[in-house]
């Protein structure tokens, strides 16, 4: 039997924490809810329950106290937020997975905001030295978080970060959430991966995608 | 006036998360002697993690990936038996640790079950960190000799124990190693640890109070 993982989505009455959360609570984890949003949040639980009587979810009231709780942290929050994020759970965020699923995009969606030799991950691994940050989740809409099979094809969700066993942990969580994880390369990678979201986003809104579009490699 | 309020706050954040590490340095400081900048350093070892009662740390069939320091709290280690009977191998309160070492050092997996009997803060500690401690940190070499030592008497103890004293004897051991146990732990858990029966242990207490 498995020891149950507890995951801090920090940013979960957000649009993609809370998607994130709804995927989430349907797999054998553990779920702690902070966010801003008092109301939203309350009624993402609501939902989560609702759905599923025996999801072990909680709403706690201290981002902190969530992070200190968890095995793994999402900072479900915009690259802007991270910095004050990174200043709260510090301290507990020792030796744990930090989950950075931001895209640092600009204000018209045209680009990014990094410069080209650095990424939000790596600029949330500079603020968290002592964690281990993973990209994940960057690549995929909130709104594919109720679709992840589109067409049959199960869209592929990119990961990259430094350490193996922290990818391998990952990709769990990232399959529990219906996605074909694939490991992209060390957290530099990053980068890219960000870059790869800003596109889908310009073309999401070009050609009318409606936040439901996807990666996928196509292979022997 | 605004000034005074945030740098009050900030203070009683930062001393907040030291108490983290409190029962920790002070265990190593009875060993052996770290500077503040060591004690920063070792800080950067271990992951900080809140159990809420009846959570668990590690699960049978699981490979045993901490050593776990109690800071706060309490958590115990046991084997379920093919009947589903718990026996319970081992408690470890604020300043103690707990794991199995030999899932922990041997990468197999683990035999026992640990769980928090009250909400606990951990501070855990993987191999990989462990290592680099050692490294970065020659010191806690002694400590963790010195701290295994004393496990490795312990265990002795327990074993001698269970060969050949009395369940009285085997209770005033466990009493004398930790007084506050009868009130901590349920009765039937002592039992469990003891090899006696709920019964038999709550008319071995009764007998002792006579006695007194």
């Amino acid at each position: 039997m498995a020891t149950k993982k507890t995951i801090a989505i920090i940013g979960a009455s957000g649009n993609m924490g809370s998607a994130i959360a709804k995927s989430l609570a349907n797999a054998p984890y553990r779920i702690l809810l902070f966010g801003k949003e008092e109301a939203k949040l309350k009624s993402l639980f609501k939902e989560i329950k609702n759905t599923n009587k025996k999801a072990d979810a909680e709403i706690i009231g201290c981002a902190a106290d969530a992070s200190w709780e968890a095995d793994i942290i999402i900072a479900a929050v915009p690259f802007a937020a991270e910095k004050d994020i990174a200043e709260k759970i510090r301290q507990v965020a020792t030796g744990k997975i930090v989950i950075s699923i931001s895209n640092p995009l600009n204000e018209t969606y045209t680009g990014l905001v990094t410069s080209s030799d650095t990424s939000s991950a790596e600029e949330l691994q500079k603020l968290l030295p002592h964690s281990k940050v993973i990209k994940a989740f960057n690549t995929t809409f909130a709104g594919d978080f109720s679709q992840p099979v589109i067409n049959g094809k199960t869209i592929d969700a990119f990961i990259a970060g430094n350490d193996e066993e922290a990818l391998e942990t990952v990709s769990d969580v990232v399959r529990s959430a219906g996605f074909n994880p694939i490991k992209a390369g060390a957290l530099a990678v990053s980068r890219t991966l960000e870059n790869m979201q800003s596109l889908l986003i310009q073309l999401s809104i070009k050609n009318n995608y409606n936040q439901v579009a996807g990666w996928k490699i196509l292979h022997n | 006036m605004a000034t005074g309020i945030l740098l009050f706050q900030s203070i009683t954040v930062i001393l907040y998360y030291n108490n983290m590490y409190e029962v920790l340095f002070e265990n190593v400081s009875k060993k052996i002697g770290l500077t503040k900048e060591e004690e920063q350093l070792l800080q950067t070892f271990f992951i900080p993690k809140k159990l809420r009662k009846k959570q668990y740390l590690l699960q049978e069939g699981d490979v045993s990936k901490y050593l776990a320091f109690v800071e706060k709290g309490m958590l115990r280690s046991y084997t379920v038996d093919e009947k589903g009977i718990e026996h319970i191998a081992e408690f470890a309160f604020e300043g103690w640790w707990m794991g199995d070492q030999f899932s922990f050092l041997t990468g197999e997996p683990s035999k026992y079950n640990i769980d928090a009997l009250e909400d606990s803060e951990l501070l855990l500690l993987t191999k990989q960190a462990e290592d680099q401690m050692l490294e970065k940190i020659p010191k806690m070499e002694r400590f963790f000799r010195l701290l295994l030592q004393n496990h490795l008497i312990a265990i002795q103890g327990r074993l001698a124990s269970s060969l050949s004293n009395t369940a009285e004897e085997k209770y005033n051991q466990l009493v004398q190693a930790c007084p506050t146990i009868p009130q901590r732990v349920p009765q039937h858990m002592l039992a469990s640890y003891l090899g006696i029966t709920p019964e038999t242990l709550s008319r071995l207490r009764k007998n002792i109070s006579l006695r007194k």
